[in-house]
């Protein structure tokens, strides 16, 4: 899915130049961002990273899902002395102590995170199902969410109870003996960690087998297969996410005009790929993406220049505000950011304007979407630290 | 029916479904590879590429029968023009030729679909008449997988007629174990491989179009499920139209048991079970042609 | 006279020519020549399957994985493991698993070994992503130590650098390519030829097909592991992308554009698709189609591979200057 990631950097990028650019080294300087492809292939990306470090002159490497890539990126990023930002890959031990390296920040969640934060609102919040099912993909990111998950019922919800437990292989075809399992199971809330299209075809599944219950999810957003699975299949999904807006999403002029923009120029003049539905709001995980490249930009012009060593100063400890108002801390010894979470809950478009306060009043009208949000305060799922890692030995989860 | 023994006869059907489904997708490489001994690794993307089709047509026309019937023949078309003009030249170099040209076309599809459809899924909706739910041994069923089962039995009887009933499934066949011969006998052999391939890709065509509204339409989709009809045809044994039914069934069944006993080993289960059979018949099931 | 001083001559600016590459081209070309040599060694391992004995396998990359995980395992838990034993260490296990499947595959030939080769290729692949506490999954093995080319008290060479690994992979290039194009001289070698072409008749000669298949198999599955191994050190990275079916097609195609009749031709095919993909990505985001397309060209066109190809052409050359008269001779 890299056209997300492209536009996210793009247009913080293209914000930033319109007003001037950045005064670093004594200069008013235009961010450049240019699109490289790795592929999913370790040889092709570290190719393409040295290729934009050594022929493009990159300063930051910017990247990507795929943790496998991202510990590429890093590796580059640390051999060559330039500064490498995670938005997209969540896994926690980019950041560990064998993976750590100065020049890698991670301004992105981790599965940890996720899935603690997920069990904290199910006990603290909605206080209502107790049974939850784990289907998750069957390979190390997949494992990862689902321990999250299994460690925030414990340290939240010891009365929760886990029915079952599966791990399904990528690209599963037909989920039926598993949605079998489910069913039998008397499971009031089915947790996953899936992406597409494993996330899309379990859903659509699922809803086809005649189950109802609500996914607890990070990644069952993307409003192509939310359409076709409609309004009543996709109501009463919950969502863990990074954007940050609390509700209702538009409380001053500024993130108004902000969201009108985005959305009027998807409206009138972007054209494929960039003219679907899934870029019309620029929230959710685009959002995300396009906040944590605000972030960059902002250390770098803080720190007034593009030398590594100044960012890295400005960047270890900074605390910074999305344009939906959520706060990020950097934790200095690991690079690890601290921030709230949120819930969003999935409800028809009649109810939606409780998220979506202005006309027209709701996301989509073709499936339910973002209603009711709820804070996971960032005291509650403060990323996990590495106490191998020499940087943080004696300091508590917030770095102190 | 308590609901522990309730629960393993649905996945019973789950498995049975699944292996129809799977018998559905590999049917057409059944007749190219089986049949024809031609390694056609484009059989997925044609897969994919009518489900793409289909959406095209069910957006144009509004109708689930018009794009079931157009679909598979547009499909076929394609594969009839890579035969004719590409495929036909490969004959001399044998597999090699076959693999890299399928492996370029394949490529050449994925970019077409890309280009023309985008990078993001499709939604694609099952028809109205066809959805919900039917109580099927005292369980609630999807109508629309009952569809596809059925689907899924009507080309298996058809291309038993075809080929054991009809004097062109005679040629077929006949050409199958000896070309020269039927070639000497007079017997236009270009435009029956020609025809056959068309026939494996129309196949190809049913599957996408009938199985697209189950999974998300994306160009991911060959990918997704290009390994399975390979690995049926494979273990079923080239050649033979039974032992690529009977394999798929097993494979459904083990497939849904698999989730329900063994869940840690499901992933692996299929490609073990190809591994033991090849191990102890290399030809596979009830394969002759090496 | 003249053809040996040519020949000497062209050797000679080969060696210099591979000396002076990292200087003249920089890292990031240097780095290019050492995934090259990877699948070099990959794709004429594959070779000695396929052009000398007739065996297509769609599963190589469970040895270059093999190899890979070998030594990247070896290297985590062992510590202070030199590299040479490293690199030997990834060898053997590819060389183990041969062994171990050897009973298996070689009664089979064709279709047969092709599939039985993809349905084995695949399981290990999915065992690397279940065995995530051994294999680390997707995500791999990373951030093993990278030890230094050392001879006891003589020299000690850091592996890190580039320009010095690049030197490495040369030799291990050099040195694989050596002792396979010397494989297919032996009479082992000769032997897999004519079990190619006719395996009843060799049969018939006495020789023991199967035994000879199995020495062939365990070798080409060894040097695959070489190539695993050199490219695990070089990303300082294996994960269980290096089992996957693109990677057990890699060599397929590469020795496909180079051409299967000759030892050389993998190596050609390497760098011709390294090429190709290196320029691709540069001009185009349509990468699929480019290459598909590509394939199909060279598949229809030129399905003798690059070395045949240069075999027509100085087939054609030397017909014209047959032509003329050839005084250099006649002196």
């Amino acid at each position: 899915m890299g056209q997300i990631y492209y536009i996210s950097a793009l247009w913080a990028a293209h914000d930033i130049n319109k007003r001037g650019g950045l005064l670093v080294d004594g200069k008013k300087k235009l961010v450049e961002v240019i699109k490289a492809d790795h592929m999913s292939k370790p040889d092709q990306c570290k190719k393409i990273c040295e290729r934009m470090v050594l022929q493009e002159k990159v300063h930051i490497l910017w990247g990507t899902d795929g943790s496998n890539m991202m510990k590429i990126i890093n590796e580059t990023a640390n051999k060559y002395k330039v500064i490498a930002q995670n938005t997209a890959s969540i896994a926690d031990e980019l950041q560990d102590a064998t993976n750590f390296s100065r020049y890698a920040f991670m301004s992105s969640f981790s599965t940890d995170q996720v899935g603690r934060g997920i069990a904290y609102y199910y006990s603290q919040i909605r206080k209502k199902e107790k049974k939850f099912y784990i289907l998750c993909q069957d390979y190390m990111f997949g494992h990862a969410m689902a321990e999250g998950f299994k460690k925030g019922l414990k340290e939240y919800f010891p009365q929760a109870e886990i029915v079952g437990e599966d791990y399904h292989k990528l690209f599963l075809t037909d989920f039926a003996p598993y949605l079998e399992k489910i069913k039998g199971s008397k499971a009031e809330v089915i947790y996953t960690g899936d992406w597409i299209p494993d996330a899309a075809n379990l859903l659509k599944q699922a809803r086809q087998m005649g189950i109802t219950l609500p996914f607890a999810h990070i990644f069952l957003d993307e409003p192509n297969f939310l359409h076709e699975v409609g309004v009543d299949g996709t109501k009463g999904l919950v969502q863990l996410s990074q954007y940050g807006a609390e509700n209702p999403n538009f409380k001053t002029p500024e993130q108004i005009k902000y969201y009108k923009t985005w959305n009027n120029l998807w409206k009138t003049k972007w054209t494929a790929p960039f003219n679907t539905r899934l870029f019309e709001h620029g929230t959710g995980n685009i959002g995300s993406y396009t906040q944590q490249t605000y972030w960059l930009l902002s250390v770098i012009e803080r720190a007034k220049s593009t030398d590594p060593e100044r960012i890295i100063k400005v960047w270890e400890g900074d605390s910074y505000q999305y344009v939906t108002g959520k706060i990020m801390k950097m934790r200095p010894c690991d690079h690890k950011a601290i921030q709230d979470l949120h819930i969003f809950e999935f409800v028809p478009p009649e109810q939606q304007k409780v998220s979506f306060n202005i006309p027209p009043y709701y996301w989509y009208q073709g499936c339910s979407n973002v209603g009711p949000t709820f804070t996971v305060p960032a005291e509650k799922v403060l990323p996990l630290m590495d106490r191998n890692l020499d940087r943080c030995k004696g300091k508590n989860d917030w770095g102190e | 029916m308590d609901p522990k023994t309730a629960m393993y006869v649905a996945q019973g059907i789950h498995g049975l479904a699944y292996g129809m489904i799977l018998f559905l997708v590999a049917s057409g490489l059944n007749i190219i590879f089986g049949m024809m001994g031609i390694l056609n690794l484009a059989h997925a993307s044609f897969f994919m590429l009518s489900a793409y089709f289909s959406y095209q047509f069910l957006s144009m026309t509004g109708n689930f029968w018009l794009s079931l019937l157009l679909a598979p023949v547009a499909t076929a078309f394609f594969g009839i023009l890579l035969e004719r003009f590409l495929l036909r030249k490969m004959h001399a170099l044998g597999h090699m030729g076959e693999l890299i040209l399928t492996v370029g076309v394949s490529l050449v599809i994925l970019a077409g679909v890309k280009i023309f459809w985008g990078t993001e899924s499709l939604p694609l909706k099952i028809p109205p008449f066809l959805k919900g739910l039917v109580s099927v041994a005292g369980m609630d069923y999807p109508v629309y997988r009952l569809f596809v089962i059925g689907l899924a039995l009507a080309v298996l009887a058809m291309m038993a007629l075809l080929l054991y009933k009809t004097r062109l499934g005679k040629i077929v066949r006949a050409a199958v174990s000896d070309a020269d011969m039927v070639n000497a006998l007079g017997i236009n052999m270009p435009l029956v491989f020609m025809f056959v391939f068309g026939v494996g890709t129309w196949l190809a065509g049913v599957a996408g179009v009938a199985i697209a509204p189950i999974l998300l339409v994306f160009p991911g989709l060959a990918d997704q499920i290009g390994m399975d009809a390979f690995v049926v045809v494979v273990t079923g044994g080239l050649g033979s139209l039974s032992g690529a039914f009977i394999v798929s069934i097993i494979f459904g069944l083990l497939s849904s048991y698999g989730v329900q006993f063994l869940s840690s080993l499901a992933p692996l289960l299929m490609f073990l079970f190809m591994a033991i059979v090849l191990a102890i018949k290399p030809t596979g099931f009830f394969g002759e042609r090496e | 006279m003249t053809n040996k001083v040519f020949k000497w001559t062209l050797w000679i600016a080969l060696v210099a020519g591979l000396a002076l590459y990292p200087k003249l081209f920089g890292i990031y070309y240097t780095n290019l020549f050492v995934t090259f040599a990877v699948f070099a060694i990959y794709s004429v391992s594959f070779n000695l399957l396929l052009g000398y004995t007739g065996l297509l396998s769609f599963g190589h990359a469970m040895f270059f994985g093999a190899g890979g995980y070998g030594t990247a395992l070896a290297l985590k838990h062992i510590h202070g493991l030199p590299l040479l034993p490293a690199v030997m260490i990834g060898f053997a296990s590819a060389a183990l698993l041969a062994l171990i499947l050897c009973p298996l595959v070689v009664r089979v030939s064709g279709t047969a070994f092709a599939m039985l080769h993809l349905a084995f290729g695949q399981l290990l692949h999915m065992l690397a992503y279940k065995l995530r506490g051994i294999t680390g999954g997707e995500d791999g093995i990373g951030g093993f130590p990278i030890p230094a080319f050392s001879i006891p008290g003589i020299v000690s060479v850091d592996m890190k650098a580039p320009e010095n690994f690049y030197y490495f992979a040369i030799v291990v290039l050099g040195i694989s390519l050596w002792m396979m194009w010397f494989f297919t001289k032996t009479p082992f070698g000769q032997i897999q030829v004519g079990v190619r072409d006719n395996a009843k008749r060799i049969d018939y000669l006495g020789f023991k097909v199967p035994q000879t298949k199995a020495v062939v198999y365990v070798v080409a599955g060894a040097f695959a592991g070489v190539a695993g191994s050199i490219y695990a050190l070089f990303q300082n990275l294996i994960s269980s992308g290096a089992l996957d079916i693109f990677t057990s097609f890699a060599p397929i195609t590469m020795t496909m554009v180079g051409g299967i009749g000759n030892f050389l031709g993998p190596v050609l095919g390497a760098g011709i698709i390294q090429m190709i993909e290196e320029l691709t990505t540069r001009f185009t985001e349509q990468v699929e189609l480019v290459v598909g397309v590509i394939l199909i060209l060279v598949i229809v066109f030129v399905p003798m591979g690059a070395v045949g190809l240069l075999k027509i052409l100085k087939q054609k050359w030397s017909a014209r200057s047959a032509s003329r008269p050839n005084l250099e001779r006649a002196s």
